[in-house]
């Protein structure tokens, strides 16, 4: 690593920025196959929290990949670094004071673990969208379960790319008798941790 | 499904929060969106299998003017309405609906001012970070919200994996227009603070951005002024060979051509303090309506 390098001090810090904004930076790192819901519930989350007047912003894996991450393509080490990169902005937005709802797949569980690890512990709020396989692929968003089962696309997450289940994540979200709870109700519930975390308020 | 409605404009939605703009006496609406369908449950869901080569997991390379328009709103990702034939015969009305997403203005009422990017270019010492401090001070009094991305600052998280050699320094003024980029977007006044010396590089982050939410802001100091400063003692070290394409010394500067906002450095230590130059710049982005929602 070079030594060319110092650190820039500023009278404005992150404090300054929360009591502005009334709130307190975070990740919500939205985790989960394709078709959970992820961006739908981060949609809803970011919603409810503007009416609450908080400042929320989306870090959606395929909006960053047409702009920040557009060298970067689905190989291993890319994709590692696709993950790399969004927590990394995370941890910025989060310094700016900003909710930031990140909502990506995030398959592996030692990747999503360095993000956390970036955060330096209280800032990293995992939700792991627990939907089955089986509702996924129902759902099809995008219709890329159907390439996937035709083989037309290779190591897709859930048929032949593994997803590793969160082993300690804050929030759960997960099918109720059969039933996909809505996303306002599935909002609802990560803004009652928010709210009961201390992030919602300056103090 | 009855009724195919065509999604509406965006509902208002506006701020109870005073102090931001908002009128405490407003409460948010209770019901001011779309409606998601009535059943959660994906059977009873008819739906669209929405054909974008933007989602298409073999290559992020490919990108259409659908998946743009998904760059800038990402909830219409999963919302674009497109025509499926199947067998040549036109598919069912199959939709899934998503509440409208929160955008740009929203955030940029909240806030009460608008996303820009306040790129700070000039050599090694000419007062780039000192001005961007005292900038992102002046504006917080103000009660605006600023966030700065300095080249240092960035070489150690997000840039970690980078070098100085050429196309790293490339790369390095890229990513950090895109973040600034992002920053805008969410409504943030983004002060980027670097060297960035090749012209190309910063026009490149430019054209990232809507037209006149890139401030260029050159700190014209001559190199004398900012070797006889060399706050981190790099000047020293440049002429004495131990570092190699130092800008300025062995490695060229080339100042823009038609940026927003010149600070010149003139000797006086009045009107160019850091405090007169953030007030410079205030003024140009009061002017252009950056300091309101």
């Amino acid at each position: 690593m070079s030594t060319n390098i110092f650190w820039q001090e500023s009278p404005i810090g992150k404090t300054e920025r929360q009591k502005l904004l009334n709130q307190k930076g975070c990740v919500v790192w939205i985790t989960g196959l394709s078709g959970s819901g992820k961006s739908t519930l981060a949609c809803s989350l970011s919603r409810e929290l503007y009416t609450r007047g908080k400042l929320s912003y989306i870090l959606d894996g395929d909006n960053l990949r047409h702009g920040l991450n557009k060298d970067l393509g689905f190989k291993a080490e890319d994709r590692v670094e696709n993950i790399r990169r969004v927590g990394e902005v995370a941890k910025l937005f989060a310094d700016a004071g900003l909710i930031c709802i990140a909502s990506l797949i995030s398959p592996y569980r030692k990747d999503r673990d360095a993000c956390r690890e970036m955060m330096q512990g209280s800032s990293f709020i995992e939700v792991y969208m627990n939907m089955s396989l089986q509702l996924c692929e129902a759902r099809d968003p995008k219709g890329l379960y159907k390439l996937a089962r035709a083989g037309k696309i290779k190591g897709f997450t859930g048929i032949d790319d593994p997803y590793e289940s969160p082993l300690n994540c804050e929030i759960e979200l997960k099918e109720k008798e059969g039933e996909c709870p809505s996303p306002v109700a599935m909002a609802e519930e990560v803004i009652a941790y928010l709210e009961d975390k201390g992030f919602l308020q300056n103090q | 499904m009855e009724g195919l409605a065509i999604r509406a404009s965006r509902p208002s939605i506006f701020c109870s929060l005073p102090g931001l703009g908002g009128d405490p006496q407003r409460r948010p609406p209770t019901d001011g969106f779309l409606r998601f369908p009535a059943s959660s449950n994906a059977a009873d869901n008819t739906k669209l299998v929405v054909n974008s080569s933007s989602f298409h997991p073999i290559s992020a390379v490919n990108v259409s003017t659908q998946a743009s328009l998904t760059a800038d709103f990402p909830a219409l990702s999963e919302t674009n309405v497109k025509e499926e034939r199947m067998n040549g015969e036109k598919k069912a009305d199959n939709i899934v609906w998503h509440e409208s997403s929160i955008c740009r203005c929203d955030r940029q009422q909240l806030l009460q001012q608008k996303g820009c990017v306040i790129w700070i270019t000039g050599l090694s010492g000419s007062g780039k970070s000192t001005v961007a401090c005292a900038l992102s001070k002046a504006l917080f009094e103000r009660g605006k919200l600023t966030y700065t991305l300095d080249g240092d600052n960035v070489r150690h998280g997000l840039n970690r994996d980078l070098t100085f050699k050429a196309e790293h320094r490339t790369e390095n003024i890229r990513r950090i227009g895109e973040v600034a980029k992002l920053f805008a977007d969410v409504g943030v006044i983004c002060i980027a603070s670097l060297i960035s010396p090749y012209r190309r590089d910063r026009d490149e982050c430019r054209s990232l951005l809507r037209e006149g939410d890139f401030v260029e802001v050159f700190m014209d100091v001559p190199l004398s002024v900012c070797e006889s400063r060399d706050p981190k003692g790099l000047y020293k070290l440049a002429r004495a060979g131990k570092i190699k394409g130092f800008t300025g010394i062995d490695d060229p500067y080339e100042a823009p051509l038609n940026c927003e906002v010149v600070l010149k450095h003139t000797g006086d230590d009045v009107s160019s303090s850091p405090r007169q130059m953030a007030e410079n710049i205030i003024f140009y982005l009061q002017n252009k309506g950056y300091l309101e929602g």
